[in-house]
């Protein structure tokens, strides 16, 4: 217990400096509000006329949800995605410039300096993904206060996960510039290559969704992780799930346990 | 041995340690001892191992073979009691420029384990021993270089260790924050017995130490204190200034060691005690001046580690450094 004791203040304190260093960028809370409202208005705005099919000479919803609704979960995700993995920007930046080695000898373990700021980025993202949350209602989303609870504490795993992974990104790029163009490579490939903007198994028959999409995107959407990612706080927002969600959840947990323990063998290297 | 002969146990202890970076040496069979409270200076070219040995005292990396005691404490089986004994002043700033002062120090307690208490009162004490207590909530980025300097000295102090480790602390400090910076540390040195472990370029700061150690491609060249080692190692020159072209050849061609140092102006190396009568009487007549240099530890510096420059490892470490400060601020 006394041992236990200095690092849960070592833990609280690097956390706590990754919040004040989160809340003074200006320019990562003007990305937070601006990414979600350019998603929501231009995309979904846009694209909500075209969200139906005809089904059997029936022109009808896609879903039975309009786009914005469907769009919704997905642009929490992205926020969240852009802010975990930027993250590790700041991993690069306290190792360029000396502030890790400052902490690295500390007798903090490396284990809870890492705890801490990945505890740090994770509450960052989440924030942002409330950011998307209280638009909701401009999404036509309505949610109960245990949805919300819900929702909230599956984004922050999903936060954990996700800056856990930019962490690991982190220890193999040397460089502020390699990482920008390394991590544009990694998020948007994989969230256009998930279920995020369109429906891979739409309320039609397997026929037509062959017809629709070729099957190298089928395949692909089906192994992209943040499919499973998206789907399941789809299906807290607005009850729609494509698979079943213990398969995004699982995967969440996973991703939290493995990228730590990838981040951790890297970090301060 | 150190200037203290205390049968005390050393505040480090450095046995036979070897360390190195794939292929290339970093350090070769080092061994050197600290005593207690004492001031001790680790002097060589750039390149030379200094930081590195620093890193393996600080625990930031494991030597390949030896042994090493800090606080009385073995860094490889008791790491982090190692930690919790010493302070830190990094070469490079390492401070967090979004926070304040005082969130800098709060911060530093913090992964020292201090409770909310003892973050408090350490903080003024050493907010008010650098003369920083007005600026404590201040944004470290509108600091000088030499306020962040002095708020790292506080920051590596916050948490009362027994011994300091500072790496080139006044390096691109004026004279007046250099000087300031040494009273800081010597009043903790005699306060409160605090060990100091410095490196420097600055030769004049050495010279404040009790106990020197030179150290060139990674091996231990030389130790002692700053005056053993100018009687040792230092030469005593003479300076002359000759306006005849052909008085300062025959010089030149006389001393083969001597070196053009001006214009007109000849160093000559005043080796022996019957050097300088000898010299005079046969050269006094002819020049328009003569200066007389005791042994400098300058010279015993460069006479141990050559003239040669050491400063590609630096330049290249010094341009990474720049790329990332310029995609810093992208």
């Amino acid at each position: 217990m006394t041992d236990f004791l200095p690092i849960l203040r070592g833990i609280h304190g690097v956390w706590l400096r990754e919040i004040m260093r989160a809340t003074r960028d200006r320019g990562q809370l003007l990305g937070g509000v601006s990414r979600p409202l350019i998603w929501l208005l231009i995309l979904g705005v846009g694209l909500n006329p075209y969200f139906r099919g005809e089904v059997f000479g029936e022109v009808r919803l896609v879903l039975p949800y309009n786009y914005l609704q469907f769009l919704f979960p997905a642009v929490i995700v992205l926020n969240i995605m852009y802010t975990s993995i930027q993250f590790a920007v700041s991993v690069i930046w306290d190792r360029e410039f000396g502030f890790l080695r400052e902490v690295l000898v500390s007798p903090m373990p490396r284990w809870a300096v890492l705890l801490g700021k990945v505890l740090g980025g994770a509450t960052a993202a989440t924030g942002h993904g409330i950011l998307v949350l209280i638009l909701a209602r401009f999404a036509d989303v309505t949610l109960t206060p245990l949805e919300v609870v819900e929702a909230i504490i599956y984004m922050f795993m999903l936060s954990f996960a996700l800056t856990c992974f930019g962490v690991v990104l982190a220890g193999k790029v040397r460089s502020f510039e390699g990482f920008g163009v390394f991590s544009n490579t990694v998020i948007l490939p994989l969230y256009f290559a998930s279920s995020s903007v369109f429906p891979l198994d739409p309320s039609l028959t397997r026929t037509q969704l062959v017809v629709t999409y070729p099957e190298w995107l089928v395949a692909l959407i089906r192994v992209n992780p943040i499919t499973y990612a998206v789907d399941v706080l789809r299906g807290i927002l607005i009850g729609f799930n494509q698979f079943p969600p213990y398969i995004g959840l699982g995967l969440v947990a996973a991703g939290m346990v493995v990228f730590f323990f990838m981040a951790l063998r890297g970090f301060g290297k | 041995m150190t200037t203290q002969d205390t049968p005390a146990e050393p505040a480090v202890l450095v046995q036979g340690v070897s360390l190195r970076y794939g292929s290339q040496i970093a350090l070769e069979d080092v061994s050197l001892e600290i005593s207690r409270g004492s001031s001790f200076a680790l002097l060589g070219p750039n390149g030379a191992g200094k930081t590195s040995l620093m890193s393996v005292l600080a625990t930031l990396r494991t030597a390949d073979a030896g042994r090493v005691v800090v606080a009385g404490h073995d860094v490889n089986r008791a790491p982090r009691k190692v930690r919790e004994s010493i302070g830190m002043v990094f070469q490079d700033a390492s401070l967090d420029d979004r926070l304040t002062a005082e969130e800098n120090l709060d911060f530093h307690g913090r992964v020292y384990g201090m409770p909310g208490n003892a973050r408090r009162s350490a903080t003024d004490r050493v907010l008010e021993l650098v003369e920083l207590s007005e600026w404590r909530e201040a944004p470290v980025r509108t600091f000088s270089g030499g306020m962040k300097r002095r708020l790292e000295i506080a920051r590596a102090l916050m948490h009362d260790p027994e011994i300091l480790f500072l790496d080139e602390p006044t390096v691109g400090l004026d004279a007046q924050t250099r000087e300031r910076i040494w009273t800081y540390l010597d009043n903790e040195r005699h306060t409160r017995g605090l060990t100091l472990l410095t490196t420097t370029h600055y030769i004049e700061e050495v010279d404040r130490a009790d106990w020197i150690c030179i150290i060139d491609k990674g091996r231990v060249i030389a130790q002692g204190s700053p005056s053993d080692l100018k009687q040792k190692h230092g030469k005593p020159y003479l300076h002359v200034v000759a306006a005849l072209p052909e008085i300062r050849s025959a010089l030149l061609d006389t001393y083969p060691d001597a070196r053009t140092t001006g214009p007109e102006q000849i160093s000559i190396p005043a080796d022996g005690e019957e050097f300088v009568p000898e010299f005079l009487s046969r050269f006094g007549s002819r020049l328009h001046e003569i200066r007389f240099e005791a042994p400098t530890l300058e010279a015993a510096f460069l006479n141990l580690t050559g003239r040669t420059l050491r400063d590609r490892a630096d330049g290249e470490r010094e341009a990474q450094r720049a790329a990332g400060r310029r995609a810093g601020r992208q």
